[in-house]
This record gives structure tokens, C-alpha cells and sequence, in this order.
């Protein structure tokens, strides 16, 4: 019996601990089910039904199950298009990232002066080029007043540096169209990696820190080169944030509102009100996104887990 | 969904990161040259576009139709600057009243979103709540997810709670946004010691007191980093398909109405541009220390 009442009274502090504990949490609960878990829900029965505007109802929906999935692969003109090159462009966006911001990381990372400064530069793009800012800067208010410049250059292509009309600066130097064109391109395809990397060199930086300096001491008295401190120590040490890092970037990359898939989805839901193949798409890409991320996880636990744990 | 194998990150990680731990290199000088050449010139690249959009800001007209664009400014004006408030004109709302719209929205949202998160973290780091371990993964559920997508049931969400053309319609979707509670959830694991709440309790602190004045004090870092990141985020907030009132939208909007005036206004637009870039570094001059130590601890599960 006294074993039984002293059970009793641990559960009632642990309860009473556990009331205020979802008192704290509720706020935050409520609001993720009220703006995320609701319209999930939503957005998903939308996607295996259709829906219209019905003038006295409202929206109305009719359970057609898998048709629009068949639809928009099968019979939509761009969705297979769209998402071949958002999935191209993934990947080989995703290890030039990862490594470039890997090599700023550790750079960034020495002893240097002035090395706050250089950190905040990298990282500033994160800062500011968000939103309107964003849009401004691809959208080049300031440069392509040409308006054959302006017809010329891929609309679907939002380039950071759209601010700076480089290909035009390169047209005045004389040189022939095709290596303007190229030069141009490529200048455009390193600012947006530049401006891609800044979280990702910030985790670096962060999981660079952790590593503790007496490793390298003992190594070096040891007597390793640095490539091999770098392949037994840093690596290893780092994996945990390189996992992190590459999933941080696969999200980011794919669901970016400039993704090809992300702004037909987007187009179709706003413009053309056909909640149905929006949703459709966007929860083929997400189980696509997801698909991607749990073989990273699978990989990384096989291979790089077991080998440096 | 993200499951390591193995935990790194302690507290006193944390502590020691203040140390100077970098590693010394000895280098040449030619590598020294190397070095800061390669920072310096990808350091300026990278913010290149921002530095154009000062010196476009600041442009009279005639230069801001100069074929191909020039990137120095030869005769700079800060008329584009003076002529925005005129602008606006016939919008019958002033600029004051963006800019006010702009900066209550933001703080009041990213107070509350900071407080609001913080509290939900505390709570799923440091004790045992029902169905703690479904709300993480929630959490990294929708962490994979772009809201924006959501934008049709959510408006329909909205309508039902009379949120539509309000302030509400800013400021209560982004409190629960999950970023938050994640990121200061990695943080209270490794920052905040268990036996320090214990013992805080002896003592005789409630758990709102142990929050306030024990956590909250200690997690500075990680509120620090979210404010930033919120403060981000909420400054560039346009509610397109929500907010209807002219009095009630914020100043990426005007900036948007100011931009679409065409060619002549090129230089008047990046000047709000310029406008907007300049709170967001302020929160980050703040907050920049925080941002590596919270980031380092975020690897963690």
C-alpha cells in the first residue's frame, strides 16, 4: 500500500509538471494546427479531388482519386519539363554548395584580421536578399534598359545579379556575342551560388569550432600531414553538420519560389484558381523532395556514419 | 527525420568556442597574398549587387539611362531619395503610415514569435509533455515544406476567423512558424543543463520563474539568431491576396507600387531598396556574435 501511495504522488507532481509543460507549448500548438496542419490537410484532399468555385456554396470539391496525378504527368505540356530541369539543376547545384561552402567555411575559419568583417560579408546576401529586396535585385530595376537586351535575357531565369547588367557591359568591350553570352551566364551562375551559401558557411563555421585543438596537436605530434588531418579529423568531425548542411541545402534548393515546379504550382493555384493540379504537383515534388532526403539519410547512415563513428 | 548517430555538441562546447581555438596555419607570403585576395575579391562579389544598388540609388536621371550601364555614380543626388514621399501621392495614404505599418508589424511579431517559441522549446527540451516526441516531428515535417504553397486553404482558414484586411493576417500565421521552436529546442539541449533547472526548482523557482529568469538569460544566443532571422523574414512581408486596405499594407508594397512607375523611377525604386536593406543590418549588427554559437549547436538530432 505505501509502495502504491508513493507511485500515486509522483504521478501527480509529474502531472501537474506536465500541465503547466502544455500550457507553455499550447500557444504554439494552436497555431501550427490552425495555419499548418489544417491547410496540409486541405491541400492534400485537394490533390485527389477537383475542385471549383461554386457560386452559392463555395468551394466544392469531388473525389476523383488518382486522375489528377495521372493528368499532370501524362497530359499537363510543362509539369515533366519543369520538373526535369528543377531536378537537373538540383543536381548539380547541390555538391558544388556544399563543397564551395565548405571550402569558405574553412577558410573563414583561420586566424586572419578582419575575419568578423569577412564572415558578415558572406553572410549578408542571407540578410538582405529576401523579398522585395530579392526581386528588385533580379527583377534589374537598375540595368537591361535595353529592351533587346531585355527581350533577350530568360525571364525564367532570376539571376541575383540581374541588378548589374553584365552582359551589357560585356557587349560594350567588343567581344564577340557568343563569349559575351557565356561570360555573362557564367558570372550570373556564380552569384547565385555565392548568395546560396551563406547559412550553409555559417553551419560550417559553427561545426568547425567544435573541433577541439588537441586533436590536431596530438596529430601533428604524431606526425600526420595536413591532408591526412584533414581526411581523419576535420572530415569526421564535421560529418554531423555535413549531413545538416546538405539537407538544409536540398530544402532550400527545392523549395525555393523560384523552382520551376514551385512557380507553375503556384502560377496555376493563383492565376488560373485550379487548386486541384496545384496541389497534385506540389505534393508529387514534396514526395519527391522527401524521397531525395530519406536516401540522404539511408546513405549518410550506411556509409560515412559507419565508417567515421 | 534527421536522426545522427552520434552527439558531439555538450555545453561545455559551448563555453570553450569563445577560446581562441582556431587553428594557426604558417604560411607564406605568397599564401598570405592568396588568402586574403581570394576572401577579399568573393567577399566584394558577393556583395556587388547591393553596392551597385547604393550607387544606382544616388544617380541622376540621365546617368540611369546611360547605355551600357555605367557602375559608378559621376554626379551623385539624393533627389531620389527626397522624391519618394511625393511618389506615394496618389495613393491617399502617406509613406509614415508604411513605414509605421512596417516596423509595428515586425517588432510585435517578432516579440511574440521569439516568447511564443522559446516557450514551446522550453517545455519540449526540458520536460516530458504529452506527445512530445509527434510534435517534433511535426516540427522537421514542416521545416520540409514552403508555406507559401499553402496559400488557398490557408486564406480560406483566415476568411472563417474574420482575419481578412486586419493586422491579424501579419502578425498570428507567422508566430507558431516551426523554424523557431527547432532551432531553440538544438539550442536549450546543449546550452541549458538539466541539473540547473533541478536545482533552480529546489530552490524553490516556479516553472514560469525557471523560464524567465534562468533559460531565457542563458539562451541569449539562439533568441538573439531567431530574432534576426524572424525580424528577416517579417520586414519583407507582403500579404498580396489578403490585405486589401491601402492603409494597412506595408512598405515592400509601396516600394512595389514605386518600382512598377517604370524607367524613371529606376532610381527612386532602389532607393527604397536601399531604405529596406538598412533595418535587417541593424538587427544583425546586434545580434552577429550570436549566430555561429547558436548554428553550432543546431547539428545536433
Amino acid at each position: 500500500m505505501a509502495k502504491l501511495g508513493k507511485k500515486r504522488r509522483v504521478r501527480g507532481i509529474e502531472s501537474k509538471k506536465s500541465l503547466y509543460g502544455r500550457m507553455f507549448v499550447l500557444p504554439w500548438e494552436i497555431g501550427i494546427i490552425l495555419f499548418f496542419l489544417v491547410p496540409i490537410g486541405q491541400s492534400i484532399w485537394y490533390s485527389f479531388t477537383e475542385v471549383w468555385l461554386d457560386p452559392i456554396e463555395g468551394i466544392t470539391t469531388y473525389f476523383t482519386g488518382l486522375e489528377n496525378f495521372k493528368y499532370i504527368l501524362n497530359e499537363d505540356p510543362k509539369f515533366v519539363d519543369n520538373l526535369t530541369t528543377s531536378l537537373t539543376n538540383f543536381t548539380y547545384s547541390l555538391p558544388i554548395i556544399v563543397i564551395v561552402s565548405f571550402i569558405f567555411a574553412v577558410v573563414l575559419n583561420q586566424k586572419f584580421k578582419g575575419r568578423v568583417l569577412f564572415r558578415s560579408l558572406y553572410f549578408l546576401p542571407v540578410i538582405i536578399a529576401t523579398g522585395v529586396v530579392m526581386e528588385f535585385l533580379t527583377q534589374s530595376v537598375g540595368g537591361n534598359q535595353n529592351p533587346i537586351i531585355q527581350l533577350s535575357t530568360d525571364a525564367s531565369n532570376a539571376y541575383v545579379s540581374g541588378g548589374i547588367d553584365f552582359e551589357g557591359v560585356l557587349n560594350s568591350l567588343n567581344f564577340p556575342a557568343e563569349i559575351t553570352e557565356l561570360m555573362a551566364k557564367y558570372i550570373n551562375m556564380i552569384f547565385n551560388l555565392l548568395w546560396d551559401c551563406g547559412v550553409q558557411i555559417v553551419l560550417f563555421i559553427a561545426g568547425l569550432q567544435t573541433i577541439p585543438e588537441q586533436l590536431y596537436e596530438v596529430s601533428k605530434v604524431e606526425g600526420a600531414t595536413s591532408w591526412e588531418e584533414f581526411w581523419y579529423i576535420t572530415l569526421p568531425m564535421v560529418s554531423n553538420t555535413l549531413l545538416l548542411v546538405i539537407i538544409y541545402t536540398i530544402i532550400d534548393l527545392l523549395t525555393k519560389t523560384t523552382d520551376p515546379v514551385m512557380t507553375q504550382a503556384y502560377n496555376l493555384m493563383n492565376m488560373n484558381q485550379n487548386y486541384y493540379h496545384s496541389s497534385a504537383m506540389m505534393w508529387m515534388f514534396f514526395a519527391i523532395v522527401g524521397v531525395i532526403t530519406a536516401a540522404v539519410l539511408f546513405l549518410y547512415n550506411r556509409i560515412c556514419a559507419r565508417r567515421w563513428n | 527525420m534527421f536522426k545522427f548517430k552520434k552527439q558531439y555538441f555538450r555545453a561545455d562546447h559551448l563555453k570553450v568556442s569563445h577560446r581562441d581555438q582556431y587553428k594557426r596555419f604558417t604560411r607564406s607570403k605568397a599564401g598570405n597574398f592568396f588568402y586574403s585576395f581570394f576572401l577579399i575579391a568573393f567577399g566584394l562579389f558577393s556583395i556587388l549587387p547591393m553596392i551597385y544598388s547604393i550607387l544606382t540609388s544616388f544617380k541622376p536621371l540621365d546617368e540611369l539611362l546611360v547605355y551600357p550601364p555605367r557602375f559608378f555614380v559621376i554626379r551623385p543626388t539624393i533627389e531620389n531619395y527626397t522624391v519618394i514621399p511625393s511618389l506615394l501621392d496618389n495613393l491617399a495614404v502617406p509613406l509614415s503610415r508604411y513605414i509605421f505599418n512596417s516596423v509595428f508589424i515586425s517588432v510585435v511579431t517578432t516579440v511574440l514569435h521569439v516568447v511564443v517559441a522559446s516557450m514551446g522549446a522550453f517545455v519540449l527540451s526540458k520536460s516530458n509533455v504529452y506527445g512530445k516526441k509527434i510534435i517534433f516531428s511535426i516540427i522537421q515535417f514542416s521545416l520540409l515544406y514552403n508555406s507559401y504553397t499553402l496559400a488557398i486553404p490557408r486564406y480560406l482558414i483566415y476568411s472563417y476567423l474574420g482575419m481578412i484586411d486586419t493586422y491579424w493576417v501579419y502578425i498570428l500565421p507567422m508566430i507558431p512558424s516551426s523554424m523557431g521552436v527547432f532551432l531553440m529546442k538544438q539550442y536549450m539541449d546543449a546550452a541549458v543543463p538539466t541539473a540547473l533547472i533541478e536545482a533552480a526548482r529546489i530552490d524553490g523557482a516556479g516553472t514560469f520563474r525557471v523560464f524567465w529568469q534562468l533559460v531565457m538569460p542563458i539562451v541569449k544566443p539562439g533568441w538573439l539568431t531567431l530574432t534576426l532571422f524572424a525580424f528577416r523574414d517579417l520586414w519583407q512581408l507582403i500579404e498580396g491576396g489578403t490585405v486589401f486596405s491601402e492603409e494597412l499594407k506595408t512598405l515592400p508594397s509601396a516600394a512595389s507600387t514605386i518600382a512598377a512607375g517604370g524607367l524613371t523611377r529606376q532610381g527612386s525604386a532602389m532607393a527604397v531598396t536601399v531604405i529596406m536593406m538598412i533595418p535587417p543590418i541593424l538587427v544583425y549588427m546586434i545580434s552577429q556574435g550570436s549566430v555561429t554559437k547558436t548554428m553550432s549547436s543546431s547539428g545536433i538530432k
